[in-house]
């Protein structure tokens, strides 16, 4: 692998156990007699490289293996099929407050996250940094999350995985939640960090946003990657699907 | 190193989620094991000649508790997590791990409190009671295999939690517990050698109580059953949990 390719996927392929429909639980099973899964195939070969401080936007309808391939890349599912080599280290994918614990507040979820994802040592401003970016008050952050709201768990799912410093940043339609002036601060944000070389994988359904932090950007439809180019290209390409 | 870390954070997590929004906090645990003692007293102690009785019934519950809760929460434990699971890079494992540390840690603080308060209710402090050590490590074991077994089948039907619950009750029934072994006819004595549970509860019981410490082969039966169950768990769970991700 060369040195300025960060991400190489080689024919993967992902497949899932789904549940055949109607058998969830092991009465099902017994009165059905059907087998309780089948196979399906999410991913089919797929095989990309992102280079080093790139940034690439994956646009798709819904179900079209966005997801998967992000958490395949982040090591979160093993393929069955093909290899995945990685030369850097990885935020936690936050998709809208995935990941954080309803029960606990702002600050216990800072430090669990935190602890995780293996940063408390290395950092230890870290805490005041994450509040600091989200802008939350020290009273908020002292409330249980499932008093948040919606815009107040984006702030803080963003911020927190943006503590990490890590090579590689996944969003995975974080944006679309927080108000005007946090989307704004995520973006510079963003900005920045690709300045400073950390490479970016950018998953929306926005072609706005992909336009304005991507250079290029892959297409996704059914388990395939139908389309690479620049994001200008494949963001016209993902509007004529519609 | 670091997987020391992460799994001190979410027993850490554990602890804090099960006693928040409670007013007296880590003292609900101790509830429930009275409550038991209470009925136990009232209809088994008078017919059952045991001298010590509430030293007795204590001995077998504190264990029977750990092993309950430890179980009820672990079977959720995997679909529970599923926003970090999902997010994260990190191994499935170490949610049952972690429910099993954190309910340890509860039973280690049941059992200083119950080695306190036994004073009066007959215990005798000597040497022994040391052996209590490696007696919860071996239930430990047990557990966690038997949590590892249930967490990650339940990820793919989810009414293993809801039969787990009615499995329960018949096996502390089954367990003598509040009543001697010897009330159990002879040709029924089958049933309750079958039952893991017996054999760590008699364990506890044989240092707690007993006249006489626990014999080599109990210890060996334990170990048997420990290291079996933790196999068969470990086996279950890793076969399954390239497929959790897509079925939680």
């Amino acid at each position: 692998m060369s040195q300025d390719t960060i991400i190489k996927i080689e024919n993967v392929t992902i497949s899932f156990w789904q549940n055949n429909v109607g058998v969830y639980s092991l009465k099902d099973l017994i009165t059905q007699r059907k087998s309780p899964f089948k196979t399906k195939t999410i991913l089919h070969d797929i095989c990309l490289d992102v280079k080093r401080g790139d940034s690439l936007g994956i646009l798709g309808r819904n179900g079209s293996g966005k997801s998967t391939l992000l958490r395949t890349i982040a090591g979160i599912i093993k393929p069955q099929k093909g290899t995945v080599t990685v030369n850097g280290s990885f935020a936690p994918i936050l998709a809208i407050g995935a990941g954080l614990e309803l029960e606990l507040t702002g600050y216990e979820n800072i430090t669990l996250l935190l602890a995780l994802y293996g940063t408390a040592r290395r950092n230890t401003n870290a805490v005041d940094n994450i509040r600091e970016f989200s802008e939350l008050s020290d009273e908020v952050l002292r409330m249980p999350v499932k008093q948040y709201s919606s815009g107040m768990v984006a702030r803080l799912a963003f911020s927190i995985s943006l503590a990490n410093d890590s090579d590689i940043l996944i969003i995975d339609e974080v944006l679309a939640v927080g108000d005007q002036g946090f989307q704004a601060k995520c973006a510079d944000k963003i900005n920045q960090l690709k300045a400073a070389g950390t490479t970016i994988l950018f998953v929306s359904h926005f072609p706005e946003g992909v336009l304005k932090i991507c250079n290029n950007a892959i297409l996704m439809e059914g388990g395939h990657i139908t389309h690479r180019g620049t994001a200008q290209e494949i963001c016209k390409d993902y509007q004529m699907l519609f | 190193m670091q997987n020391i870390t992460r799994i001190y954070a979410l027993s850490k997590r554990n602890v804090i989620l099960r006693y928040k929004n409670s007013l007296v906090g880590f003292f609900w645990g101790f509830f429930k094991p009275l409550l038991y003692l209470l009925i136990f007293i009232i209809i088994f102690k008078q017919n059952s000649g045991i001298p010590h009785y509430i030293l007795f019934v204590t001995s077998g519950l504190i264990l029977w508790f750990f092993f309950s809760n430890v179980t009820g929460q672990s079977v959720g434990s995997v679909v529970g997590s599923s926003g970090l699971l999902k997010a994260l890079n990190i191994p499935a494992y170490f949610f049952p791990l972690s429910e099993t540390l954190s309910e340890l840690f509860n039973l280690v603080l049941t059992i200083i409190v119950f080695l306190i308060i036994m004073n009066w209710g007959g215990l005798v402090y000597s040497p022994r009671l040391l052996l209590i050590v490696p007696c919860i490590i071996l239930f430990a074991v047990f557990a966690l295999g038997l949590n590892l077994l249930l967490c990650s089948v339940n990820v793919f039907f989810r009414d293993i939690g809801i039969i787990w619950g009615t499995i329960q009750p018949a096996l502390f029934f089954l367990t003598p517990i509040g009543y001697p072994e010897s009330n159990i006819a002879p040709h029924y004595r089958i049933f309750m050698k079958c039952n893991p549970i017996y054999y760590f509860i008699k364990l506890g019981r044989g240092i707690f109580y007993d006249t006489t410490p626990p014999s080599m082969h109990l210890w060996m039966e334990c170990i048997i059953i420990a290291v079996g169950m933790y196999i068969i768990g470990q086996f279950v769970f890793n076969r399954l949990k390239n497929q959790f991700i897509s079925a939680i």
